[in-house]
């Protein structure tokens, strides 16, 4: 057994290094495309941290003072759902301290100094509102009545902060996944293309051990091995890339003047080192694959 | 040892290389195929160790149909059988140890084997002292040694050669026939094809004779008229 997986090892290196130049455009191709899936991630992730307080529909969001009494509480509550013909009353959501807190933590990742500020005492409370009707005006002058309550601190407007982001969303998730599926599909061809040329380098080597009485997984675990490693290898320098890139990002959100609402646009680095943990995963699962096939494709000698 | 029964093989749609061959190699036998370039020995040669499938008819080898054989047991098919080519098929990046330990190597023998059985089948083909020799280092004689030692390093029940002195002079011709005979004497079958008039009359052993695929003669002590 230890024979046969040090061969497969050997055998691998061997390969790895004559082959080099087609290794290093399959490792710099994979890397590529998986640097930008990793960054489709990590933008869509910027994204909803931007529209997370737009979830389900929501069109308005009233923010009552911090130091609200219960009471006036339920007096803009009452208000509120004193026209349930305008107004979805089963969604409308009202978030208290605790749940505004856990929220604005999400919104302002990248902006640490804005976000020292917020206590869960000192934030204020925010009702979700999801109008029933399409009118836009009405809505707008429904907004225009609940700023007028007393303890209301103000009113947003999905359609303000919203439609822009949520359009430009939309769009760069599209971009950016039709790039990076169409990348990953070149690096897999392109590792295919490095074990076909590997085996046909090798070919009378693989005629031999068939001959001899080598299994087809003997002969084609190195190669595999060797696919895997491309996608692998691919995959390490695509995490440093996005690291890299993340680590500017967000130092460059840092020196953004507060409040213009880019800081939700940070992402948390423990989402970072999930989508880096999957990028590994997806490089060395294409290496396999790519490789796999082509040994599997050219076997039959 | 080995037994086809009407076998035919034919390739693409209308290139018949066989036809309706039968005959039965008794273990311990030394047989030779002739017949000129283009009569179907190499392709029985390849139907016997299954790089080839017939059309019609059976191969069997040590009592098994091999046409009935899944893939994924022809390689243990092969664990018993050698071959033996023209042109060698050595590896030329390795040396002549390497050649013959890759045989072993590639069916996960472990080391301790490997350093066991190869120097002594190197020392049986008269090649002890070439071992750390790359192939391009030796004559065509002591390549083909080589390539006999790699597949008889394992003890196959049976060496498959096809037309091993083709490429040699006359003098290095009978060398490997005496090689091919004292492997055969251990209990080695051995099928040979060949058209080398001069080494098939000198051994004086069982010859299959094709024609254009069909087999026209099966003698006993024969020669190759």
């Amino acid at each position: 057994m230890w024979s046969r997986i040090a061969y497969a090892f050997r055998e691998t290196w061997a390969s790895f290094r004559r082959n080099l130049t087609l290794t290093a455009a399959a490792v710099v191709t994979s890397a590529i495309s998986l640097l930008l899936v990793g960054t489709t991630f990590l933008i869509q992730r910027g994204f909803d941290n931007l529209l997370v307080r737009w979830k389900g529909d929501v069109q308005m969001i009233v923010f009552v003072a911090s130091d609200a009494a219960p009471e006036q509480i339920a007096y803009i509550e009452g208000i509120i759902k004193s026209q349930p013909a305008v107004i979805d009353l089963d969604k409308l959501k009202y978030l208290d301290k605790a749940a505004s807190f856990e929220e604005a933590k999400v919104i302002f990742t990248g902006d640490p100094t804005l976000l020292s500020l917020l206590t869960p005492e000192t934030i204020p409370t925010q009702f979700k509102v999801v109008p029933l009707t399409a009118d836009a005006a009405l809505v707008r002058s429904l907004a225009e009545q609940y700023r007028g309550l007393p303890k209301v601190e103000g009113v947003s407007l999905a359609e303000d902060e919203f439609q822009i982001i949520s359009t430009l969303s939309g769009f760069v998730r599209t971009v950016t996944i039709v790039m990076s599926v169409v990348l990953l599909g070149v690096a897999v061809a392109l590792i295919w293309n490095t074990i076909r040329t590997a085996m046909f380098a090798r070919r009378r080597e693989i005629e031999v051990m068939k001959l001899v009485g080598a299994t087809n997984w003997f002969i084609r675990v190195p190669f595999m091995l060797e696919g895997l490693l491309q996608g692998l290898i691919g995959g390490v320098a695509s995490c440093g890339g996005l690291w890299a890139l993340n680590r500017a990002w967000t130092t460059g959100v840092a020196g953004f003047k507060p409040g213009t609402g880019i800081s939700a646009l940070v992402v948390p680095g423990s989402y970072v080192n999930g989508v880096m943990v999957m990028l590994l995963v997806i490089g060395a699962l294409a290496g396999a694959i790519g490789s796999g096939i082509a040994a599997s494709r050219f076997l039959d000698v | 040892m080995i037994r086809l029964d009407n076998v035919t093989k034919v390739y693409g749609t209308d290139s018949v290389a066989v036809r309706d061959v039968s005959f039965d190699i008794a273990k311990g036998d030394f047989v030779f195929l002739v017949g000129p370039s283009g009569s179907g020995k190499s392709t029985l040669l390849r139907l016997m160790n299954r790089q080839e499938r017939p059309e019609r008819g059976d191969v069997w080898i040590a009592g098994r149909n091999i046409n009935e054989l899944g893939d994924s047991r022809v390689p243990y098919l092969r664990r018993g059988m050698g071959n033996v080519f023209q042109d060698y098929k050595l590896l030329s990046n390795k040396t002549v140890f390497e050649n013959v330990a890759f045989a072993l190597e590639v069916i996960g023998k472990p080391r301790h084997v490997i350093r066991q059985q190869v120097p002594a089948v190197l020392e049986l083909v008269g090649l002890e002292d070439k071992h750390d020799r790359l192939p391009d280092q030796l004559s065509g004689g002591e390549q083909q040694r080589v390539s006999i030692a790699r597949a008889f390093v394992n003890r196959p029940l049976i060496l498959l050669a096809d037309e091993p002195t083709g490429n040699l002079d006359p003098a290095t011709g009978e060398g490997i026939m005496q090689l091919l005979d004292s492997i055969n004497r251990s209990g080695t079958t051995v099928v040979m094809a060949s058209h080398d008039h001069r080494i098939v009359n000198m051994m004086r052993k069982r010859v299959i004779q094709l024609d254009r695929g069909v087999l026209v003669r099966d003698q006993e002590r024969g020669v190759y008229e």
